[in-house]
């Protein structure tokens, strides 16, 4: 999907230079701006620090996801893409803005994400939507959901509207502007998250 | 590059919300060639239909209505405004837009939009969710069936072309092709990017809002390689010319209030602009075309002076205005304002010179 390397769990030796990265991606679309966008913030951070990407789509995690309503009850696959996003060293929170927030399924996955799971933790907040009208629904609706898990939201947070996108692929330069800064503000942090195994991960 | 000037029509079948009278659609495609006819008349550069498929409107199949139009006029330039390009065959078009350009010895143009109408894609079975791969995939083509012949092409909407003669050739070197864009930033720059020439649609909002999109548009186009002082950039934009600056507002206002309101909804239903916020749009900072010669010729200049645009399309009936009200604004553009305006700006060229 991008420059850098896509790997399900990285075995920990071979990988223990590389930053884990984990994207959850809001949208129920196989092809989405969202992860257009996406593709982008990673192809950015694949310049600044070495890195392992796993996504996961809520929208494809099918009945063992959706049907659990408390963590006991996730099947054991969905049980593993939990604790993936949980042990990751960057999470990337992607997902398309509807009805003036993050997406339904979205939300469900951070729902049966352990409380304390992600203090501490780098998290990109990204969305997109119809028009400009739904950016701040990232400081309005994203930001306090990762506030409430004592996550270190980076900055920055990325947005994108509809029109600048041909299909899928971001056209406007603006907005990589944007992701680089947003990059650039936490690159010494990635770094050290990267090259320090074990680092402040509660795993 | 010399200003062009030029007006569209949608060919609007709507009921007058000032005389009642609900005009036929017969009547309406004579009424279509009769204002191309007096465009041609006093000068005019370019006329233009737009494509929609619903029963208030004629222009379903502008090809047609433009061969009609070839026939009853000399000069003026003809062109689609727009043609959707998304939902079409785009060896049709090139073969619809050649052949008028035969019958009008060479005057066809064609703007390749989106569309800002959907109706297009159930009609001939595309999907919405392809819309972007539409446009991009038979742009494409158009503009290499332009290019060569014959041609061989393959792609993902339409059966492959092997060694295909497209015929007819156009009646000169070339039919120009022009990208209709809305003011998204990402079209824009894949507009530029293609070195295609730019028709920027602006509805509402500040004259200066699509500053963006314009600079977006020429850097893009330099980065590939195009000499942005080579790429026209034309503004379409709705407007009327009246008498004096009070009367071209109070014709235009109930026709094209009730226009927007049918072709713009909110909650499901239309909504009137208010009368204040059409004189809001009307002002000397806002993008409608409406007003005394004077105020026409000023707002044009301004265009022309914020984007670098040669050429102006305006649309002045939308609506359902009647056919006198349109035709004296037709007139007024032709003779009074278009001359104003070419002479400023060749003036203003020989300045820069």
């Amino acid at each position: 999907m991008s420059t850098v390397e896509a790997a399900p769990r990285p075995p920990a030796q071979q990988y223990r230079a590389a930053l884990r990265v984990v994207v959850v991606n809001g949208s129920p679309h196989p092809k989405s701006k969202t992860m257009g966008l996406v593709d982008v913030v990673l192809d950015t951070l694949g310049t600044l620090v070495p890195a392992t990407v796993h996504r996961i789509d809520v929208y494809r995690l099918g009945a063992g996801f959706t049907e659990a309503t408390d963590r006991a009850e996730v099947t054991p696959e969905i049980e593993a893409e939990l604790r993936a996003a949980e042990a990751a060293d960057l999470l990337v929170a992607a997902t398309p803005i509807y009805r003036g927030s993050y997406t339904g399924l979205f939300k469900h996955f951070f729902d049966l994400v352990d409380q304390y799971a992600l203090a501490n933790k780098p998290v990109l907040l990204a969305a997109t939507g119809g028009s400009d009208h739904h950016a701040l629904a990232l400081e309005h609706a994203l930001r306090p959901l990762f506030g409430f898990f004592q996550a270190m939201t980076i900055p920055v947070a990325i947005y994108a509207s509809a029109g600048d996108f041909d299909g899928t692929t971001l056209l406007t330069p603006r907005v990589y502007g944007r992701i680089e800064m947003a990059l650039a503000d936490v690159a010494d942090l990635l770094t050290r998250r990267a090259t320090s195994p074990g680092g402040a991960r509660h795993d | 590059m010399s200003f062009e000037i030029g007006i569209m029509t949608f060919g609007e079948v709507t009921r007058d919300p000032v005389g009642g009278r609900l005009p036929s659609p017969r009547q309406r495609v004579r009424e279509t060639i009769e204002q191309a006819q007096l465009a041609d008349q006093v000068g005019l550069d370019v006329f233009g239909v737009g494509e929609h498929h619903r029963s208030d409107f004629v222009g379903s199949a502008p090809t047609i209505l433009l061969a009609a139009v070839a026939q009853a006029t000399r000069s003026i330039r003809l062109t689609s405004s727009v043609t959707v390009l998304s939902s079409e065959d785009p060896v049709r078009v090139w073969e619809q837009f050649a052949t008028l350009d035969l019958l009008s010895a060479g005057r066809a143009e064609i703007i390749a939009g989106r569309g800002s109408y959907t109706e297009s894609f159930p009609l001939f079975g595309y999907d919405l969710a392809d819309y972007a791969d539409l446009f991009s995939e038979k742009l494409d083509l158009l503009l290499r069936i332009r290019e060569q012949n014959p041609l061989t092409w393959s792609g993902r909407f339409r059966a492959p072309l092997t060694d295909a003669d497209i015929a007819p050739r156009a009646d000169g070197d070339s039919i120009p092709i022009w990208v209709g864009v809305g003011g998204s930033p990402a079209s824009a720059i894949s507009t530029g990017r293609l070195g295609l020439p730019m028709a920027l649609a602006l509805l509402f909002g500040p004259i200066t809002s699509h500053e963006q999109t314009v600079q977006l548009y020429r850097a893009s186009a330099e980065q590939a390689g195009h000499d942005p002082a080579m790429l026209p950039v034309s503004i379409n934009a709705h407007g009327y010319v009246g008498r004096t600056s009070r009367h071209a507002r109070d014709t235009m206002y109930p026709y094209f209030a009730q226009g927007m309101a049918e072709n713009n909804h909110q909650r499901g239903a239309g909504v009137l602009i208010p009368r204040a916020a059409f004189e809001a749009q009307a002002g000397p900072r806002s993008g409608l075309l409406v007003g005394s010669t004077q105020e026409v010729v000023d707002k044009l200049l301004t265009y022309h002076e914020l984007y670098g645009v040669t050429r102006a399309i305006i649309q002045m009936g939308f609506g359902g205005m009647p056919q006198k009200q349109h035709l004296d604004a037709i007139e007024r553009l032709g003779t009074e304002v278009a001359p104003a305006v070419r002479r400023e700006v060749e003036l203003r060229s020989g300045r820069a010179a």
